[in-house]
C-alpha cells in the first residue's frame, strides 16, 4: 500500500514536470497552432442528408524544412503525421478512403472533391538529392498503411502514375516538385480506419464535434469516406481531417419521413465543446421549400445557411423535420440534375477477352464545357487507341477530343508493369451527350498473378473528369464558373473478369506438355539413328 | 485441275475475296487461332497509331512487330488486297520450288500445288484475319524458291528478311545454305554425302551476316534509332511476356509454370527448337529442300506463338514431295487428327473466353492434339523420306521380307 503511494506520487510528480518542460521549450510566437472544427451538413433533394466533418489543424511555421536537430513539438498537430511529413519531405499529401458511389446528378457537388470508390492517395514531394521520389514514395505508403490501417501498402508501381495536369500542385515554390499518385478501388473503409484517425484529434472523439463520429452510424450511411488533405500554405501547413456521409434518414425512419437529428443520424448528441478548438461551428443549409421546422432556432444568413456555435451552445442536437409531411415523396428522377455534367462509364461486352469502354457525357447546361478526362488503367487492360470513336448523337465529332496523350503501360525494372494512363481534353455541346467509346483487351496473367478469389474479377479504378486550366486566364475553371465544371468528378469503378487458366493442375499440365515433345522428339531421334535393315519373313 | 487456266483463274478468285466484306471477316481478325500478338493486324494498327501520336510504339508491349513492318504500314495503307497478292506469291513461289525439283518448265501437277497452298484453310483464313503470318509464310517460301533456284544473293536476302521478322526460322539457315551448294531435285531415292564446298557455305554464310546486319541497323533507324525494338519483338519469342492463348504448346505450360522455374524451361523450350536443325540437316544432306521442310514441319508444332499459318505452310508443302506418299505409314491418321483438332480448337476457345461455360484445359486438350497431329506429320515425313531410300521391291517379292529399323 505504502509502496504503491510512492510510486503513484513518483508518476504525478514525473508527469507533471514533463509538462512544464514541454511548455516551457515552446515560445507561443515560434510555433503556433490553431485548431478549428467544422460540420456541414446538407439535406439533399432525395430525402438523403450529406454530413461533412472538417477538422482543420493550422501550423505556423513549416514542419517538412526544420532541421533534423531540432525537436518536433507539437501541442494540437497529430505528431505521428509530422514525423511522416518530415521523413519524406511531403510538400502535399491527400488521402481517401471512401465507400459507395457519389450520386452526382441528386447529390451535386461534394464538399469534399475527393469522393473515389476505393483508395486514393497523391503526394507532392521536393525532389531532393538523398533519396529518389520513388523510394520516398514507397516510405509514405508504407508509413500511412501503418497508421490508418489499410492496404495502402499494395499501391504499389503497378498503380502508381504522375498526372500533374489532374492534381495540381496548391502552391507555388522555387524547388521543383515531383507528383505521385495511385488508387485502389478494391479497398473498403471500415472501423478500424476511423480509429486511428480520429485519435489524430486534439479531444479525439470524447468532446466537440468528433463525438458525433459514431463507427455504427457512420459505416452504415449509403456512402462514407475518410479524408486527409495536407497543403503547404504562405504561413505553414494546414491539416484538413474530413469525414463525409450521405445518411438516408427515409430508409432509417422506414420508408416515410425525411426529419433527422443528431440523434437519429449518430444516435448521439454533442455534450461538451473542444476547449483548444479556436472554432467549433455547426452550419446546416436550409432548403429551399419552407415547410421544415429547424430546431434550436437560428439565425439563417445570407446563403441560406443555419450556423451554431459549440463554444456557446453546447450540449447540442440540431434537428429538422417536415411536420406537414405525412409521408416522404420522392422526387422524379429526371427532374433535376445538380451538377453541369452527368458521367456514365460502362464495359460492354461478353467475351471474357475483348471487350468496349464506353463513356457518356451528358451536358445539362446551355454552355459547351470543356472538360479534362484522366484514365489510370492498371495493365490487366489495354486500350486499343486506335480504335477510339467519339460520337454525338450518333455522329462522329473527333474535333471535340485534343490534348490526348496517351502512355502505355510499361514493363518495370522490377518486373511489374506500370498502369497506362490516358489523358484528353474533351468539348461536350450544350445539351447533348458526348459517347468515346474505345476497345480494350483483358490480359492473360499466369496461374500465380491471380488473386485468391479469381472468379471475383478485378476493380477498374474510377475514371477523373478535371477542369482544365486555361494557360490564357491564368486561373483554373475561372471562365463561365456557373456553366463549367468547379472541381474533379469521379465516375463510378468498374468491375472486370479476366479469363482464368485452372488453378488445380499445374503438375498436369507440365506432365502432359512434356510426354508429348519427349513423345515427338523420341520418335524422330529414334527414325534418325537407328539403322535401317532388311528382315526376311519365313513363311 | 490440269488446264492451265486453272492457277490464274483461283488466282484471280483469291484477289476476289479480297473485295468481300463479310462481318465474319472483322471477328476472324481477333481469333487466337488465326492471330498471335506477333502477327496480329489489330496490333500493329495500334502501334500505327502510336507512332502516329509520338509515343515509342515498343513501349506498351502492345507491338511486337518488326519496324519494318511498321514503317511499311505507316507509307501504304495497303487493305485487304494485300494478303491476296502475298497468298498469290506464295502459291507461285511454292509452283516454281516443284519446277526446280522436277527440273521441268510445266507440269500437269502445277495445278494441283498451287491449289494446295491457296486452298488450305490453315493458309486462307489466317490471310482473311490479316494475320501478318501471310507475308512472313510468302518469304520462307520465296527465300525457297530462290535458293532452289541456284540464286544466291536473292535468296540470303530473302531469308535474312524472314529471319527478321520471325526469329524462329532461324531453324532454317542451315538447309538453306545447303541449298544453296546443292541441287534441289529429289535424292531422297538415291542418298549421297553432301557433295558441295564448305568454302562456298562459308561465303554464303558471311553474305547473309551482311544482309541481316543491314536489315537490324535499317530496322533500328526505323524505330528511330533505338534497340528496344529487339526485346520486344525477337524478345517475345523467347521469354513470352504475353500469354494469350494459341493452338501452341508453350502458353499454357508457362501460364501454369512454377515462377522460378520459369527460366529454366523457357530455355529448354528455345534449346529444344533448336536441337533438331544438325540430326536432320546430316541425315537429309542429300536433300536439303527435304530437311527444310521437315524442319518446318518443327516449327509448325512446337514454334512459340504458333498460329495455324505454321503447320499450314508444312501440310502445303507435302504437295512438293510427291515420291514420298506410297511411304506414308498413317497419313490418314494425321488427316483426321488435323481435322479433329481444328473442329476441337475454335469450339473449346468460344466456349472458355466467349460463352464463359468451359474451362481453360479444354482448350488445352484441343491444343495439345494439335501438337500430336503436327507432331505425326513429322515422324510420318521423317519416316518415308528415309524409307524411300530401300524402295519396294518388285510385285513378286513383296510379303517375303520387310523393312526395320534396329
Amino acid at each position: 500500500m505504502r509502496w504503491g503511494t510512492i510510486f503513484f506520487a513518483l508518476c504525478l510528480s514525473a508527469s507533471s514536470e514533463s509538462v512544464t518542460s514541454y511548455t516551457n521549450n515552446v515560445p507561443p510566437g515560434e510555433s503556433g497552432e490553431r485548431y478549428d472544427e467544422d460540420l456541414f451538413i446538407r439535406p439533399l433533394l432525395d430525402g438523403r442528408v450529406a454530413t461533412t466533418f472538417t477538422f482543420t489543424t493550422d501550423l505556423l511555421g513549416n514542419v517538412s524544412r526544420q532541421s533534423e536537430s531540432s525537436g518536433q513539438h507539437y501541442t494540437l498537430f497529430p505528431l505521428t503525421l509530422g514525423q511522416i511529413l518530415r521523413e519524406y519531405s511531403i510538400a502535399e499529401l491527400h488521402l481517401t478512403l471512401n465507400s459507395g458511389k457519389w450520386n452526382y446528378d441528386h447529390w451535386g457537388y461534394p464538399d469534399d472533391p475527393s469522393v473515389g470508390t476505393g483508395a486514393e492517395l497523391w503526394a507532392w514531394m521536393a525532389d531532393g538529392p538523398s533519396s529518389t521520389i520513388d523510394e520516398r514514395w514507397t516510405g509514405l505508403r508504407n508509413a500511412l498503411a501503418g497508421l490508418f490501417c489499410a492496404s495502402l501498402g499494395s499501391l504499389d508501381t503497378r498503380h502508381t502514375s504522375s498526372p500533374s495536369t489532374v492534381f495540381p500542385i496548391s502552391f507555388s515554390s522555387s524547388i521543383p516538385h515531383g507528383l505521385r499518385y495511385a488508387n485502389l478501388p478494391s479497398e473498403n473503409v471500415c472501423t478500424e480506419n476511423l480509429t486511428p484517425f480520429v485519435k489524430l484529434l486534439p479531444c479525439k472523439s470524447r468532446a466537440g464535434l468528433a463525438t458525433l463520429l459514431n463507427p455504427q452510424r457512420i459505416f452504415d450511411a449509403d456512402w462514407h469516406g475518410l479524408s486527409i488533405h495536407l497543403r503547404s500554405t504562405e504561413v505553414g501547413t494546414e491539416l484538413k481531417l474530413g469525414v463525409q456521409a450521405v445518411f438516408d434518414p427515409v430508409r432509417l425512419s422506414g420508408g416515410r419521413r425525411r426529419d433527422w437529428s443528431f440523434r437519429l443520424l449518430f444516435d448521439r448528441i454533442i455534450h461538451d465543446s473542444c476547449l483548444v478548438a479556436t472554432s467549433s461551428v455547426v452550419r446546416v443549409q436550409i432548403p429551399d421549400s419552407g415547410s421544415h421546422t429547424l430546431s434550436p432556432a437560428s439565425v439563417v444568413d445570407d446563403n441560406l445557411t443555419a450556423m451554431y456555435n459549440l463554444m456557446t451552445q453546447a450540449p447540442l442536437d440540431v434537428s429538422m423535420s417536415w411536420p406537414h409531411e405525412h409521408t416522404f415523396q420522392y422526387p422524379h428522377v429526371h427532374e433535376s440534375r445538380l451538377t453541369p455534367l452527368s458521367i456514365q462509364r460502362t464495359l460492354h461486352g461478353s467475351s471474357q477477352i475483348h471487350g468496349h469502354l464506353f463513356i457518356a457525357l451528358t451536358n445539362n447546361g446551355h454552355h459547351d464545357i470543356v472538360v479534362g478526362y484522366f484514365e489510370n488503367l492498371p495493365a490487366l487492360v489495354t486500350l486499343w487507341m486506335h480504335t477510339m470513336e467519339i460520337k454525338v448523337d450518333g455522329t462522329e465529332r473527333n474535333e471535340l477530343i485534343s490534348n490526348v496523350s496517351y502512355r502505355p503501360h510499361q514493363v518495370l525494372a522490377n518486373g511489374q508493369k506500370s498502369p497506362s494512363t490516358f489523358q484528353a481534353i474533351l468539348t461536350v455541346p450544350a445539351s447533348s451527350t458526348l459517347h468515346l467509346s474505345m476497345e480494350i483487351s483483358r490480359a492473360f496473367l499466369k496461374y500465380t498473378e491471380h488473386p485468391p478469389d479469381a472468379m471475383r474479377g478485378w476493380d477498374l479504378p474510377p475514371a477523373i473528369l478535371f477542369p482544365v486550366c486555361e494557360p490564357a486566364m491564368g486561373i483554373c475553371g475561372m471562365q463561365n464558373t456557373s456553366a463549367g465544371m468547379r472541381d474533379r468528378m469521379y465516375t463510378p469503378t468498374l468491375l472486370i473478369d479476366l479469363p482464368t487458366p485452372d488453378f488445380s493442375m499445374p503438375y498436369n499440365v507440365i506432365i502432359f506438355s512434356c510426354t508429348l515433345i519427349t513423345l515427338i522428339f523420341g520418335s524422330i531421334f529414334n527414325l534418325l539413328t537407328r539403322t535401317w535393315v532388311i528382315v526376311r519373313v519365313e513363311d | 485441275m490440269e488446264s492451265p487456266l486453272f492457277l490464274p483463274t483461283l488466282a484471280a478468285c483469291r484477289l476476289l475475296l479480297a473485295w468481300v466484306q463479310l462481318p465474319v471477316l472483322d471477328g476472324l481478325q481477333l481469333d487466337h487461332q488465326l492471330t498471335s500478338p506477333l502477327t496480329s493486324y489489330f496490333r500493329l494498327k495500334e502501334g500505327l497509331w502510336l507512332y502516329h501520336h509520338g509515343v515509342d510504339p515498343y513501349l506498351g508491349g502492345v507491338l511486337k512487330h518488326s519496324p519494318l513492318f511498321l514503317s511499311l504500314f505507316s507509307t501504304v495503307s495497303p487493305g485487304r488486297v494485300a494478303w491476296a497478292l502475298s497468298d498469290i506469291v506464295g502459291a507461285w513461289a511454292l509452283v516454281r520450288i516443284w519446277h526446280s525439283r522436277q527440273q521441268l518448265g510445266q507440269s500437269r501437277r502445277d495445278g494441283l500445288v498451287g491449289a494446295a497452298y491457296l486452298l488450305n484453310p490453315y493458309i486462307l483464313l489466317p490471310s482473311l484475319a490479316s494475320s501478318t503470318s501471310t507475308f512472313e509464310n510468302a518469304v520462307v517460301l520465296l527465300t525457297l524458291m530462290f535458293a532452289a533456284e541456284g540464286r544466291p544473293s536473292p535468296a540470303l536476302l530473302a531469308l535474312a528478311l524472314s529471319i527478321h521478322l520471325s526469329l524462329s526460322t532461324s531453324l532454317l539457315l542451315v538447309p538453306v545454305l545447303m541449298l544453296l551448294v546443292t541441287s534441289p531435285t529429289s535424292r531422297l531415292a538415291s542418298p549421297r554425302p553432301f557433295g558441295g564446298s564448305y568454302w562456298m557455305v562459308f561465303k554464303y554464310a558471311s553474305e547473309f551476316v551482311v544482309y541481316w546486319s543491314v536489315l537490324v541497323c535499317a530496322a533500328s533507324i526505323m524505330a528511330g534509332g533505338v534497340w528496344n525494338w529487339m526485346h520486344e519483338s525477337w524478345g517475345a519469342s523467347l521469354i513470352l511476356p504475353d500469354l494469350t492463348p494459341n493452338p501452341g504448346l508453350w502458353w499454357y505450360f508457362f501460364t501454369e509454370m512454377f515462377d522460378h522455374f520459369r527460366p529454366f524451361f523457357l530455355m529448354v523450350f528455345s534449346t529444344h527448337l533448336a536441337i533438331y536443325i544438325m540430326p536432320v540437316c546430316i541425315k537429309f544432306q542429300h536433300d536439303a529442300l527435304y530437311a527444310a521442310f521437315l524442319l518446318l514441319g518443327i516449327l509448325g508444332t512446337f514454334k512459340p506463338y504458333l498460329t495455324l499459318a505454321d503447320p499450314g505452310l508444312f501440310l502445303s508443302m507435302f504437295a512438293v514431295f510427291p515420291e514420298i506418299y506410297p511411304y506414308l505409314r498413317h497419313a490418314v491418321v494425321t488427316a483426321l487428327l488435323h481435322a479433329h483438332a481444328s473442329l476441337l480448337l475454335p469450339l473449346f476457345h468460344a466456349l472458355w473466353v466467349i460463352e464463359g461455360r468451359g474451362n481453360a484445359n479444354f482448350y488445352y486438350a484441343a491444343s495439345l492434339v494439335m501438337g500430336v497431329a503436327g507432331g505425326a506429320g513429322i515422324v510420318d515425313a521423317c519416316f518415308a523420306g528415309m524409307r524411300i531410300a530401300i524402295g519396294n521391291g518388285s510385285e513378286a517379292e513383296r510379303g517375303k521380307w520387310e523393312v526395320v529399323q534396329q
